[in-house]
């Protein structure tokens, strides 16, 4: 395995109104889009802010780009690009003064500056306002001027504060397939935090779920399914509710964990796929008509609320998967 | 340090002043009304009669008295105000307008949520401060220094009919816009980067501010009359000092100028 873009162990960050962030270790890989999830103040933009050299921890180690960012802190930035939460974005300039000011900052050659900020303001729709102050966009306009000045130095390294909110169905479905391709063609690592579970899901190939400051879990989805849930779940189509004397034989088999009933039939829990077969021979043997046989792969955000749920009952300490304290 | 990147941020800084008409006016108004409305005013009542400020010259200490009384009568007006009286004033441009534009660039940064996004480029701290420094210390001693120019020349125009010769500028005045007025803006500024770095908008930088600054403005113009005086190598002094207080305010301020420290104040 390559070695990893970013890294850091134990990273804690207090505030006078408490503890923003207790003991993060985590790690994401080149090509990788790394999602942080959480709900509000769970801790992920401090840990954007720490990760990008801004914020210093009040304790633990990170290694960005192989750089120590709070020591090496100029030479990160010069290398990572940045969406914050709000975009922040100079109102009394226009879009473009906005970028080419970001551009002379970097210490990009002012002739190709241009043409560079102009092409990204094309890119996301933005090419005839370039010209118009700020002050009046709206909220995805602001968004999307911002993105734009985030990749304007073609980052390693990109940090993404909640990308899409705020933007437009298209616009949004655009900004993933790009950050999509940013990671997959062009090798460019994404730290992603979002509230979009479904956006998530459709990039991120490893997520980290943060509660308060705490890493509750880190992994692929598959990875963290497996180690919620044993074995698979399959969906089956009796064309009407499964009864309570089906659901009773079928919970007796050995290889079925568990049965619910589901509207047009039941969602079984079992051991593996293997076990499918039986499952479904037992429900013609109890003389019912078997119409489909789906076996379902939790989705990101199946996996995401049942870590909701468990840390909710098992507090911050409980065994939760993908992180191995 | 990196002047690439401080000329970046200082050309945006003075593109936003310049754009900004809360800032452009306060900063035009009062050198207006001090450097350009009131010697036209005085030169031309002036013109028309001869004021006695006889009277008036005589409460006032020997020093300023003898200098006035020796010229001719319908000159005395002219020489009190224009060359002794507006001397002192005038130290309140630079003072109020590096007062305001630090305000907006320290405490208005962040108040426009503009400050992260600076935060998170490769700009050194140091850098950062010096960018903000200069973008408050340069217009300030522009606006001080041109508006000098107007004032010498709005004052000898208006003045020719009654002097008949190039009165301003003093020796005095000499002293008071190249030693003194960026003294004191850098005074203004020093006290309002400490101001900003301890409250949460430019309002509320500018209410304390102004309350720090005020009194100094008193202070100022009651002590600098007779400082100009006293003669200029007390005057030399006092500047030094001035120099000394502002140097060590922006010294101090730097070093609490840490990314950490406003990161954690976002
Ligand atoms: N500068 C700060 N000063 C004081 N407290 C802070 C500061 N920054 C963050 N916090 C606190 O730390 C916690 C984590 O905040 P953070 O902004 O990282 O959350 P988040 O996961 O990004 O939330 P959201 O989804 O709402 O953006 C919150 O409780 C917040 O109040
Ligand atoms: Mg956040």
């Amino acid at each position: 395995m390559s070695d990893p873009v970013l890294s850091c162990e134990g990273l804690t960050r207090h505030f006078p109104s408490g503890t923003a962030l207790d003991g993060l270790t985590l790690d994401a890989r080149a090509g990788e889009v790394l999602a942080l999830l959480g709900p509000n103040g769970a801790g992920k933009t401090t840990t954007m802010r720490l990760l990008n050299g801004v914020l210093s921890p009040d304790a633990g180690t990170a290694t960005v780009l192989g750089l120590n960012p709070w020591r090496q802190g100029e030479e990160l930035r010069a290398r990572t690009g940045v969406l914050t939460e709000n975009a922040g974005l100079d109102e009394r300039l226009t879009a473009l003064e906005n970028l080419t000011f970001v551009a002379r900052v970097r210490g990009m050659d002012p002739e190709a500056a241009r043409p560079r900020a102009m092409e990204l303001l094309e890119r996301f729709g933005m090419a005839h306002r370039a010209d118009v102050r700020v002050q009046g966009f709206s909220t995805g306009q602001r968004k999307r001027v911002a993105l734009a000045r985030a990749l304007l130095h073609d980052p390693e390294l990109l940090f993404l504060d909640e990308p899409t909110s705020g933007l437009d169905p298209v616009a949004t479905r655009d900004v993933v397939e790009l950050i999509g391709s940013l990671a997959a063609e062009h090798g460019r690592t994404v730290v992603l935090c979002t509230h979009f579970l479904g956006e998530a899901g459709r990039l991120a190939s490893r997520m980290a779920v943060l509660f308060s400051g705490h890493l509750h879990a880190f992994g692929t989805p598959e990875e963290l399914a497996g180690e919620l849930w044993s074995g698979v779940e399959v969906r089956l189509d009796l064309g009407h509710q499964a009864d309570g004397d089906l659901l009773r034989t079928l919970t007796g088999l050995t290889h079925v964990v568990q049965c619910v009933p589901v509207e047009q039939g039941l969602l079984a829990r079992v051991t593996s796929r293997d076990a499918v077969p039986s499952l479904v021979a037992a429900c013609v043997a109890a003389g019912k008509s078997v119409y489909a046989a789906e076996p379902r792969q939790p989705s990101l955000e199946d996996v995401y609320f049942e870590i909701e749920a468990r840390s909710a009952r098992l507090g911050p300490t409980g065994d939760l998967p993908g992180v191995h304290r | 340090m990196n002047w690439t990147v401080i000329r970046a941020l200082l050309a945006r800084d003075l593109g936003m002043i310049r754009r900004s008409r809360a800032l452009m006016l306060p900063m035009l108004f009062l050198p207006t009304l001090l450097l350009v409305v009131l010697p036209a005013a005085i030169g031309l009542s002036a013109r028309e009669r001869t004021l006695d400020v006889e009277t008036f010259v005589n409460m006032l200490p020997e020093s300023i008295a003898e200098p006035v009384l020796s010229a001719p009568p319908e000159e005395r007006l002219i020489i009190l105000v224009l060359g002794y009286m507006v001397a002192p004033l005038f130290l309140i441009v630079p003072l109020m307008v590096s007062s305001v534009l630090a305000a907006d660039t320290f405490a208005g940064e962040k108040e426009r949520k503009t400050l992260e996004t600076l935060l998170h480029l490769p700009v050194s701290d140091r850098d950062l401060y010096v960018a903000k420094l200069l973008s408050t210390f340069v217009p300030s001693t522009a606006v001080a220094w041109v508006g000098f120019v107007v004032f010498c020349v709005v004052s000898n125009v208006v003045c020719w009919p009654v002097m008949g010769r190039v009165f301003i500028p003093t020796r005095t005045w000499m002293l008071v816009i190249f030693w003194l007025a960026p003294a004191v803006a850098a005074l203004g500024l020093g006290v309002m980067v400490r101001v900003s770095l301890r409250v949460e908008n430019t309002q509320e930088a500018q209410q304390l501010g102004g309350a720090v600054v005020l009194p100094m403005v008193v202070v100022a113009v009651g002590q600098t009359t007779g400082l100009l005086l006293a003669g200029p190598v007390v005057t030399v002094v006092v500047g030094l000092v001035v120099w000394l207080i502002a140097g060590t305010l922006n010294w101090r301020g730097m070093r609490a100028y840490r990314r950490n420290t406003m990161a954690a104040r976002l």
